[in-house]
C-alpha cells in the first residue's frame, strides 16, 4: 500500500533525498543532503505541513567518521512523525540552526552543541542547558568520551 | 528586577526559574534546568538491554511504568517479538495506575501552589498510597516497578489482585467526587487558575507542547488514541481535552483523565486474556532501529533506539515531554500576562518533571 506522505516527499524533495523509508505506521525516516538541509526544512514546514519540531539530537557513528543529526518532526494535520536526518563529517562538525524555521529547536540545538560539540551556526543563544557552567570534561555523548573518568573537577 | 526562584525541592522542584520582572509583571521567564542531569542516554549505551530497565525508570520516578514501556517496546520492535495479549493487558493496568499516581501528585502540587496544602496535597498523597499498595501487590515495589521486560512482564497477577484493585477503585471514585466538589469547583481555586497562564491553541501546537498541556488548549491528540499500543485499542475511553487553555483547563484535563483511567483499569481487569505473560527474548538484539511513542502522564515520550547487533543499544535518544513543555513555559510571557504570584500556579499547571527533562 502506498503512503501518500511518502509519495509527496519523494515528489517534492526528489533531488535532495539520500534515503527514504517507512519506520512504521505514520513514521517516516528521510535522509537529505547536508547542503540542502535548510531548504528541505523550509519545504517540509511550509509545503508538507510538518509544523512541529518535537526534538533533535545526534548519533555519533565514530567508525564511519560522521555525525548524523536527527530532527524529530510532527505534522499536526497529517498526524505523521518524520525523522529528518543529515550526515556531517565528524571533524569540525557544523550545522545550520533550524531555529528560524521551528522555534522549538532552541533547547535541542543547545543540547546537541554541549553534548556532541556540534557548532550550530545562527543559533541566537548557544549556551549550556544541561551541563554545569564550569564543565570542562569534553562532550559526553560522543562515543570516544571516557565515561569512567568524566570531568577532573568532579573527582575527589 | 531579576528574581532567582529556586532551586529548592519544595515547590520549585530541582530546578530554577530566572524571572525578569517589572513590578508584579513578569517580562521574561527563563527555566534553568540540568540540576538532575544524570546522563541516562549515555548510561544506556553502556548497559545491556535488560540492565537498561533500571536507569530508564529514573527518568520519572512518579511515572516509571510509562517511560519503561517506551524502552521495552523499542527493544521488542527491533527484535520482532510478539508480546502475549495477557502481558499487554497487565502492562496497560500498571501504566494507568502509574498515570493516576502522577496526576494525583500534580493535583496536590497545584493545590499547594494555590495555598491549599493541608487539605488537598495531603489528601492526594494519602490516596496515592492506595495505588502504591496495589502496585506493590503486583510488582513487589511501590515506585520503581522494573516490571516490564522485553517479551512481557516479570510475573503473573497474584491471587486476590482483582478484588483488591476493584476495592481501591470503588473508594477512589468517591474520592474523585470529593476532589471535584471541594477543590476544582472551589471559588478559591477558580479565581487563582481561571484565565491565568492562557496558552492559545496555535502556540501550543507550534511551540511543541505535549500531553495535558496540549490538550488543555483544545488540541485533541493522545498517543493512546493516535497510535494505540498494548491493550488501548480494545478498551473504551474518551480523549479528554478542554478549549480554554488556562491553568484551570490543564488541571481539569488531568482530573478527567484520572476518571478515564479508572474506567480503563476496570475494563482491562475484567477482560484479561488467558495465556502466557512473557516470551523469551534473546540477549542479543539484531541491528536496526525503532522510534516508539508512549503517552506518559506528562505527554508523549518518543524513544529512538539504534542497535548494532550487540548486547547493548548503540544510541538511545529520549524525547522528553517535560522539556517540550518547559520550552513553551519559557515563552509564556510573550503572549500571556503573567504576575509573579501566578508563576507557581502556571508552572504546576504545566506539571513538568525535571528528572525527565534533564535525563
Amino acid at each position: 500500500m502506498s503512503n501518500p506522505v511518502m509519495d509527496d516527499l519523494r515528489r517534492i524533495l526528489s533531488e535532495s533525498i539520500l534515503d527514504l523509508r517507512e519506520l512504521g505506521k505514520r513514521k517516516i525516516s528521510i535522509t537529505v543532503k547536508a547542503d540542502n538541509l535548510l531548504e528541505a526544512a523550509r519545504i517540509l514546514k511550509e509545503k508538507m505541513g510538518f509544523d512541529v519540531l518535537t526534538s533533535a539530537g545526534a548519533i555519533d557513528y565514530i567508525a564511519k567518521k560522521i555525525f548524523q543529526i536527527v530532527y524529530y518532526l510532527w505534522s499536526s494535520k497529517r498526524r505523521t512523525v518524520l525523522i529528518l536526518r543529515v550526515n556531517i563529517p565528524r571533524e569540525n562538525p557544523t550545522i545550520q540552526s533550524l531555529h528560524r524555521i521551528w522555534e522549538s529547536a532552541d533547547y535541542h540545538e543547545r543540547e546537541m552543541w554541549e553534548m556532541f560539540g556540534i557548532d550550530v551556526q545562527g543559533h541566537p543563544n548557544l549556551t549550556r542547558i544541561l551541563l554545569p557552567e564550569d564543565w570542562s570534561g569534553g562532550f559526553p555523548l560522543r562515543k570516544d568520551f571516557d565515561w569512567r573518568g568524566g570531568d577532573a573537577a568532579f573527582q575527589h | 528586577m531579576i528574581i532567582s526562584w529556586g532551586p529548592q525541592h519544595p515547590i520549585s522542584g530541582q530546578f530554577r526559574i530566572i524571572l525578569e520582572t517589572d513590578g508584579e509583571n513578569v517580562l521574561k521567564l527563563t527555566p534553568d534546568i540540568g540540576f538532575t542531569h544524570r546522563g541516562i542516554e549515555k548510561i544506556l549505551e553502556n548497559r545491556t538491554f535488560l540492565q537498561g530497565i533500571v536507569p530508564v525508570e529514573r527518568l520519572s520516578m512518579l511515572d516509571t511504568a510509562n517511560f519503561l514501556l517506551a524502552y521495552v517496546r523499542a527493544v521488542e520492535e527491533i527484535a520482532e517479538v510478539d508480546v502475549p495479549p495477557r502481558a499487554k493487558y497487565i502492562r496497560t493496568i500498571l501504566c494507568e495506575i502509574s498515570r493516576i499516581n502522577s496526576h494525583l501528585y500534580a493535583l496536590g502540587l497545584i493545590a499547594e501552589a494555590c495555598g491549599g496544602y493541608p487539605a488537598i496535597f495531603l489528601w492526594t498523597v494519602a490516596d496515592r498510597e492506595l495505588f502504591l499498595d496495589v502496585a506493590e501487590m503486583l510488582t513487589g515495589t511501590r515506585w520503581s516497578y522494573s516490571f516490564f521486560i522485553p517479551g512481557g512482564v516479570r510475573r503473573d497477577i497474584p491471587s486476590g489482585f482483582k478484588e483488591k484493585v476493584l476495592e481501591v477503585l470503588d473508594y477512589f471514585e468517591g474520592r474523585l467526587e470529593t476532589y471535584r466538589d471541594s477543590w476544582l469547583e472551589n471559588e478559591l481555586f477558580k479565581r487563582r487558575a481561571r484565565g491565568v497562564g492562557e496558552l492559545p491553541l496555535d502556540k501550543a501546537v507550534t511551540l511543541g507542547a505535549a500531553g495535558p498541556t496540549l490538550r488543555g488548549s483544545g488540541f485533541r491528540f493522545d498517543t493512546r488514541k493516535d497510535e494505540p499500543y498494548e491493550a488501548y485499542e480494545d478498551l473504551d475511553f474518551k480523549l479528554v481535552s478542554m478549549e480554554e487553555g488556562d491553568s484551570y483547563a490543564r488541571t481539569m484535563v488531568r482530573y478527567l483523565e484520572m476518571v478515564e483511567s479508572v474506567k480503563i483499569i476496570r475494563e482491562a481487569i475484567e477482560n484479561i486474556p488467558e495465556g502466557r505473560f512473557r516470551v523469551r527474548v534473546p540477549m542479543r538484539v539484531p541491528e536496526g532501529e525503532a522510534y516508539v511513542r508512549v503517552e506518559t502522564a506528562r505527554g508523549e515520550v518518543g524513544l529512538h533506539m539504534i542497535t548494532d547487533g550487540s548486547i547493548k543499544p548503540y544510541r538511545v535518544k529520549i524525547n522528553s515531554p517535560s522539556l517540550r513543555n518547559l520550552y513553551v513555559l519559557s515563552r509564556m510571557p510573550e503572549f500571556s500576562r503573567l504576575l509573579v504570584a501566578d508563576v507557581p500556579v502556571v508552572l504546576w499547571s504545566f506539571d513538568p518533571w525535571f528528572l525527565d527533562a534533564d535525563r
